[in-house]
């Protein structure tokens, strides 16, 4: 498992970590056929710059906690199958799916190191990066449960 | 179609609506029981795929009915019905026995009233505003049926008439898709004196109203006659030609149509993307259902039969879903059943259509969804795997969402599966069509209320628009884009200035 020296340290990874998803989101928007795919995954890799700026906020001083609230699961990506990003014509719903999965990845990553930290502060601060993935992911989840799941 | 409060203020004022408003007293229209409809037994209605189920009103019960409607000085009714039907004035007409006065009230807004008698989700439209829900918590008034009576009377009588149509004037416009949303477009277009066609990617005319809802629900006989009407109104249609395929926009220009209105529906099917998916008996509701309606698969004669199976699953709760379970019950499955991951009161379907699937033996499996489709040596599906489902606390819009329960997965047997998970629209035009504008969902972006698109000479409306909506609302929208597009060609082509 990967090391960290300082919180400093935990948080340039995270940091990077939503740079690299920005940075598929813009590749993939390249990719897209059509218009309307390429304009949502670039507000895909904005939000994910969003993120970022929010963990820059909190490299420079900014204060954060860990939510007592247990943010809810509707385990909607659990089931799914992969999309296939090598796709030019990738649809909405493919795109709603291959974005909760990867925050379930990110999410499981800043778990498991969480487990595994040793103290208190770093500890905390995967807690709560592991608690925004799990926000980004439920609000992919709540889309895809409101527009795609219709079953009309 | 003036609407103003004014207008049906006074309407509501003309003699023979303040004597009737007199003749019977408040309390004793509310005395009366809401009409039951008549429907075929259970047990006979599940033998054929063509019988319709809800059989009609008697005139009397009609018109019994349309006592209890209290001519409300603020018909609450006509809110909640997306074309707004003068809804009193045309059950008024059937209190004092002229139906067809009602339907020729009916028409005024809705092109289809015998189609929308039928299929309208009613009970969370006008029904749900009716004044007996409001405030008296009773029964609203049967406005559906009644609807339904007068146009069925209006059919049956044989004197439909042909409406007045304006003085040709050799405009062409083409029609893409032959649904409600069309066809309602390609009405109100002749009327207006344009040369109109209308052209079919199917061999049928009629949208889904054809190759979608099934027969005992909404008889073939009924959407004939509109077609055969607007026929009459000098209306073409060209069935087996997809537009974006056949031919393009561009050529249908070529051809000398000025202006095009795009009703092509949402007939893509969705799928769940779990493992399985592919097996060999899983099918879209779509699949299922065009096969059934449109190429008689039912029948035992014909060359590509539907497949039958002893355990059949259907998984959805919306009309799609009850229509493809209630087929595979009449196609002879001992088991026809639901599988929703939400709760009843969450089904989308019509009110009218759980029930009736209940009183023909259908199971719901309800907050139960799907995981995994287990298929036999021979790639064909065999089992689903599913798990039980709770509610959880309700988010920020205030809808509980589903939550699947830890460890409360199992198998249920099932040798066909119908997907009827949702629908997207139907991609060939918005794909095809340089530089029209379309959302993220594939819909087409039109200007509200003008139905026009990011081209000008293009108006969309139906599930195109809206991604899978009511026909109500894609009739609706039908009209809307054919007055828009009236003023927009009259002005282009014909020097004139309009007014709406
Ligand atoms: C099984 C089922 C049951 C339903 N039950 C109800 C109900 O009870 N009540 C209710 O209000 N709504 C119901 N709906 C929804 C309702 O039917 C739709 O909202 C409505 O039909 C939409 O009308 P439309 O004219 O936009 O499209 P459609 O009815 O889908 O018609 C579109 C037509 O366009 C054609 N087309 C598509 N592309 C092309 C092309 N490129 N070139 C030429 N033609 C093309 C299609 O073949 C089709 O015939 C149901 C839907 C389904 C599928
Ligand atoms: S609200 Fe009900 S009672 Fe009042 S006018 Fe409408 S249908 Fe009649």
């Amino acid at each position: 498992m990967k090391e960290f020296n300082s919180l400093e340290d935990i948080l340039d990874f995270a940091i990077n970590e939503e740079q690299l998803a920005a940075d598929f989101y813009t590749e993939l928007a390249g990719k897209m056929k059509h218009q309307e795919m390429k304009n949502t995954f670039e507000q895909y890799a904005l939000e994910e710059l969003g993120h970022r700026a929010k963990l820059e906020a909190i490299k420079n001083g900014k204060k954060y906690k860990v939510s007592e609230a247990k943010i809810a699961d509707l385990k909607i990506a659990d089931y799914l199958l992969d999309v296939d990003v090598d796709k030019t014509n990738i649809t909405y719903q493919e795109a709603l799916i291959l974005a909760m999965k990867k925050e379930k990845i990110a999410f499981r990553l800043y778990n498991d190191l969480a487990s595994a930290a040793i103290d208190e502060p770093s500890k905390k601060l995967f807690l709560m990066l592991a608690q925004e993935e799990a926000k980004h992911k439920l609000r992919f989840e709540v889309e895809y449960d409101s527009n795609i799941l219709t079953e009309n | 179609m003036e609407r103003s409060e004014e207008y049906i203020k006074n309407e509501r004022k003309q003699e023979w609506r303040v004597e009737l408003q007199k003749k019977t007293k408040a309390k004793d229209r509310m005395a009366i029981e809401r009409v039951e409809m008549h429907e075929m037994a259970p047990e006979e209605r599940i033998k054929s795929q063509r019988v319709e189920v809800n059989i009609g009103l008697s005139k009397e019960e009609a018109m019994l009915e349309a006592t209890r409607c209290m001519d409300c000085v603020n018909p609450t009714c006509m809110e909640g019905c997306p074309v707004s039907i003068n809804i009193p004035k045309f059950i008024k007409n059937i209190e004092r026995g002229d139906i067809l006065g009602a339907a020729a009230v009916l028409k005024e807004t809705s092109a289809l009233p015998a189609v929308c008698g039928r299929v309208c989700p009613q009970e969370a439209q006008c029904e749900a505003r009716c004044f007996y829900v409001e405030k008296l918590n009773l029964k609203s008034v049967a406005i559906g049926h009644l609807e339904r009576f007068a146009a069925d009377f209006e059919r049956e009588s044989g004197v439909i008439s042909v409406p007045e149509l304006a003085e040709p004037n050799g405009v062409k416009v083409a029609v893409i898709g032959s649904g409600p949303s069309g066809l309602s477009f390609a009405g109100d277009m002749a009327k207006s004196g344009y040369d109109v066609t209308v052209f079919e990617a199917l061999h049928e005319i009629g949208g889904v109203l054809k190759y979608g809802i099934p027969e005992f629900r909404l008889p073939n006989a009924v959407v004939d006659v509109e077609i055969e009407n607007l026929r009459k109104m000098g209306v073409k249609f060209i069935t087996n030609y997809i537009v974006g395929q056949t031919a393009s926009l561009d050529d249908l220009k070529k051809e000398g149509f000025k202006a095009f209105y795009v009703g092509s529906g949402a007939g893509l099917p969705r799928f769940m993307n779990i493992p399985g998916e592919n097996s060999n008996g899983i099918m879209s509701s779509n699949e299922y259902l065009t096969r059934v309606n449109l190429m008689g698969a039912d029948s035992e004669e014909s060359d590509t039969p539907i497949l039958r199976g002893k355990n059949v699953v259907v998984v959805g709760g919306g009309n799609t879903a009850m229509d493809s379970v209630r087929t595979a019950k009449r196609l002879g499955a001992e088991r026809a059943m639901i599988v929703y991951r939400r709760s009843e009161e969450e089904m989308p379907a019509r009110l009218e259509e759980v029930h009736h699937a209940k009183q023909e033996g259908i199971e719901f499996l309800t907050l139960t969804n799907p995981i995994e489709y287990i298929a036999d040596d021979n790639h064909r599906v065999s089992q689903i795997k599913v798990q039980k489902m709770e509610l959880g606390e309700p988010d920020a819009s205030g809808r509980r969402r589903p939550i699947p329960m830890e460890g409360s997965e199992y198998t249920i047997d099932a040798t066909v599966v119908v997907v009827a998970v949702g629908v997207s629209p139907n991609p060939l035009i918005p794909n095809s069509v340089e530089g029209l504008e379309v959302s993220k969902w594939g819909t087409i972006e039109v200007v509200k209320d003008k139905m026009q698109s990011s081209i000008p000479e293009v108006f969309a409306g139906g599930d195109i628009v809206r991604g899978g909506a009511t026909v109500i609302l894609a009739m609706g929208d039908g009209r809307k884009a054919a007055a828009n597009m009236d003023v927009y060609l009259k002005e282009k082509y014909l020097s004139k200035k309009v007014e709406l």
